[in-house]
């Protein structure tokens, strides 16, 4: 999916501007917060199962060919039909060709940010054909026309009450109570026969088994096991980089993904598919299609600097803990992906010309990679995003003069020393109460909140006068 | 050229790679699943059968459990739990063997699950202390949807089909040949979708009862 052509700038106005938005990310991300910290504290062997996990993934990277083959073959084997694309439209191209070939006129989907990525809800409503999204984020996100704002909690822009609204709206036999209980009953009611009555179900994966040939998806609602076994016809679509070698190195994964995700210890629903219904299968797809999708992972793999983001499980911990995601929000971003971890993805995907806004909207706090269940140096990932922006001549001319005259001062330091005295001063005239609420030049920091004011002299004057410097 | 070949060509291009060993590739993979207790929840206290049950009925995973002495007394052990919830005796029951071949005579018991099914009475294959699972593999005695349809969920399971650890249902049910679907299920279905607050039965069961079968 490209970027919006709105630039990033008036995403991020429209997002500080909403009021309910910034309700909707703090209910949401906060209970994430707490609920991961709980989670990672009763499990002492977590930073050991963290660096396992790192391991796992980094092997399977550097074994990439050797693994999507012993996967296809197993795939095959167990009866399904595995595709390849290598960008986003071929992806979505197969997938609706599939539908067609099926004759689909209905179809229901399992939420997949790969899915998202190489913009399937966009293809299939353009070939005419009927979708239905299943899960309860991605079912708000289709009744509001627009995108999901946080991978695993894609409709987290909407509060309670807006989705009261919405279903009122769109709900055959809608909720009468305000609770959010009434809301998710009202969904279960309206989706449960399109579940049934659907032609093609098309899901994601969180992991592929190299060994046995099976894809893995973890839920909560059980919508995906609902969508995936009455439809005739299956379709898994997912990233070259899901693959594990067995097993066991899934579970030792899964135990990280879930707490770092929801803080849960394991998902409601793990669901392990492996090829099509089996001779005496009461139910399930007479169609199992994998479609492996690389749509930039091969380029990542080749640039050492961006490898280490194919070890990303999607847990969606760096955004839920990233300060500025959660003042803006997901849609700001403009990708698929939002939060740090989307600012490293999105230039891959969209290109960095049309995205290099994003590695700079980030304090380099180092927050996401701590906290990163597969130790990704996130913060470095977009420092180098910034460099590459830079080099390609992509950063504009005003921040070009700007760093200008910034190294021009800083490396003579009598113009420096000079210039800093004569900014506090200045800062300080516009002080009230030791903070600026208006400043030449500081409206974009000012239209949000108050400057601190300077605290007296300048740090170089007061310790060239001696201040605080040990007798 | 398709897709595939220049897939696997960019990745061997980006890996510098001539050709690979498998059996080197197969030791790597081996070896990154040594010393698994280090990366493991800590087992919770008493018997594996008491630490299921006590992960089953915590608030993590919220069902309800009970502890029966043998296959025979399911069916009360049922009646309890709908006498309980004032539901009737209507259930959907697994096309299981061993579930079959009990007394279900005072219930009306029909074998295909409804969309709008009340209770579903199924037998897992396996339970899993560790995380609370059940542990189903599709086929022709336990289809998918049975697990998903219904309101109430009421899973049987042996105690001697319980294991400690996520990799040792995995030993277990190596060897076997895999089904179409391996679920494992844990609890009732739930959503946290809406403001992030937690509410159960969004597509799956919202209840589930635990029976376990000592004999």
């Amino acid at each position: 999916m490209q970027t919006s052509v709105v630039s990033f700038r008036k995403r991020v106005e429209a997002a500080l501007a909403d009021p309910t938005l910034k309700l909707a990310i703090d209910r949401t991300t906060g209970t994430a917060e707490r609920k991961r910290a709980v989670a990672v504290a009763a499990f002492p062997q977590f930073d050991a199962a963290r660096e396992r996990g790192k391991r796992i993934k980094a092997h399977v990277i550097e074994h990439l060919d050797h693994y999507l083959l012993e996967f296809e073959r197993n795939a095959i084997a167990s009866g399904a039909k595995v595709h390849w694309a290598s960008t986003a439209d071929e992806a979505s191209r197969i997938v609706v060709d599939l539908c067609r070939q099926a004759k689909a006129r209905r179809v229901t989907r399992v939420k997949s940010m790969l899915g998202e990525e190489i913009g399937l809800p966009h293809a299939l409503d353009a070939a005419g054909i009927e979708r239905f999204e299943t899960d309860l984020a991605e079912h708000i996100v289709q009744l509001g026309g627009d995108r999901p704002s946080h991978i695993v909690w894609p409709s987290m822009h909407r509060t309670r009450e807006q989705v009261s609204v919405m279903f009122k709206k769109a709900h055959r036999v809608p909720h009468k109570d305000e609770t959010i209980e009434a809301m998710v009953d009202s969904a279960r009611r309206e989706l449960r026969d399109k579940f049934l009555s659907a032609d093609v179900s098309i899901s994601g994966a969180n992991f592929l088994i190299a060994d046995t040939g099976a894809t893995c998806t973890v839920t909560n609602e059980g919508n995906a096991e609902l969508t995936t076994s009455p439809p005739r016809v299956h379709i898994v679509t997912a990233g070259i980089e899901k693959l594990v070698p067995s097993l066991p190195h899934a579970f030792a994964l899964l135990r990280l993904l879930v707490r770092s995700a929801t803080g849960a210890d394991i998902t409601q629903y793990t669901t392990f598919h492996c090829g099509p219904k089996k001779p005496g299968d009461l139910d399930g797809p007479e169609e199992f299609h994998i479609v492996l999708v690389d749509n930039g992972r091969t380029k990542m793999l080749a640039d050492t600097g961006l490898r280490d983001m194919l070890r990303c499980l999607r847990c969606g911990a760096c955004m839920n803990h990233c300060v500025v995601f959660r003042q803006l929000g997901g849609h700001a971003y403009g990708g698929t992906y939002p939060g740090p971890m989307g600012a490293v993805l999105t230039p891959v995907i969209d290109g960095l010309e049309h995205s290099r806004e994003l590695a700079h909207a980030c304090t380099l706090n180092g927050k996401c990679q701590e906290v990163c269940p597969v130790d990704i140096p996130l913060p470095t990932l977009m420092r180098g995003w910034r460099d590459r922006s830079w080099r390609e001549g992509l950063e504009p001319a005003a921040m070009r003069f700007g760093l200008g005259v910034f190294t021009f001062v800083a490396s003579r330091p009598w113009l420096y020393r000079m210039g800093t005295a004569m900014q506090v001063r200045m800062l300080n005239l516009f002080s009230r109460d030791g903070w600026i609420r208006s400043f030449p030049g500081l409206g974009a920091w000012t239209a949000y909140r108050d400057f601190p004011a300077p605290q007296g002299r300048t740090f170089m004057a007061r310790y060239a006068s001696g201040e605080g410097r040990r007798k | 050229m398709t897709a595939r070949e220049d897939i696997l060509g960019r990745v061997r291009a980006a890996l510098g790679r001539r050709s690979i060993d498998p059996s080197t590739v197969q030791n790597a993979a081996a070896a990154l699943l040594a010393d698994l207790p280090s990366t493991r929840p800590d087992a919770l206290g008493g018997s594996l059968v008491e630490a299921f049950i006590a992960r089953v009925t915590s608030p993590k995973v919220a069902a309800t459990a009970v502890r029966i002495p043998s296959a025979a007394a399911l069916p009360d052990a049922v009646a309890m739990y709908l006498q309980e919830r004032g539901l009737q005796k209507t259930v959907a029951l697994q096309p299981h063997a061993l579930l079959r071949s009990l007394d279900w005579t005072a219930y009306e018991v029909h074998g295909s699950v409804a969309s709008d099914e009340a209770v579903a009475v199924g037998m897992a294959r396996w339970g899993i202390a560790e995380t609370g699972s059940l542990v189903f593999h599709s086929g022709a005695d336990s289809p998918v949807l049975a697990n998903f349809l219904s309101l109430h969920h009421v899973v049987a399971v042996r105690a001697a089909d319980i294991v400690p650890y996520l990799e040792d249902y995995a030993m277990a049910a190596a060897g076997l040949p895999m089904p179409r679907n391996v679920n494992l299920i844990t609890g009732a279905s739930g959503t946290t979708d809406i403001e992030g607050s937690l509410v159960l039965g969004a597509h799956g069961p919202r209840y589930m009862h635990v029976v376990v079968v000592d004999g």
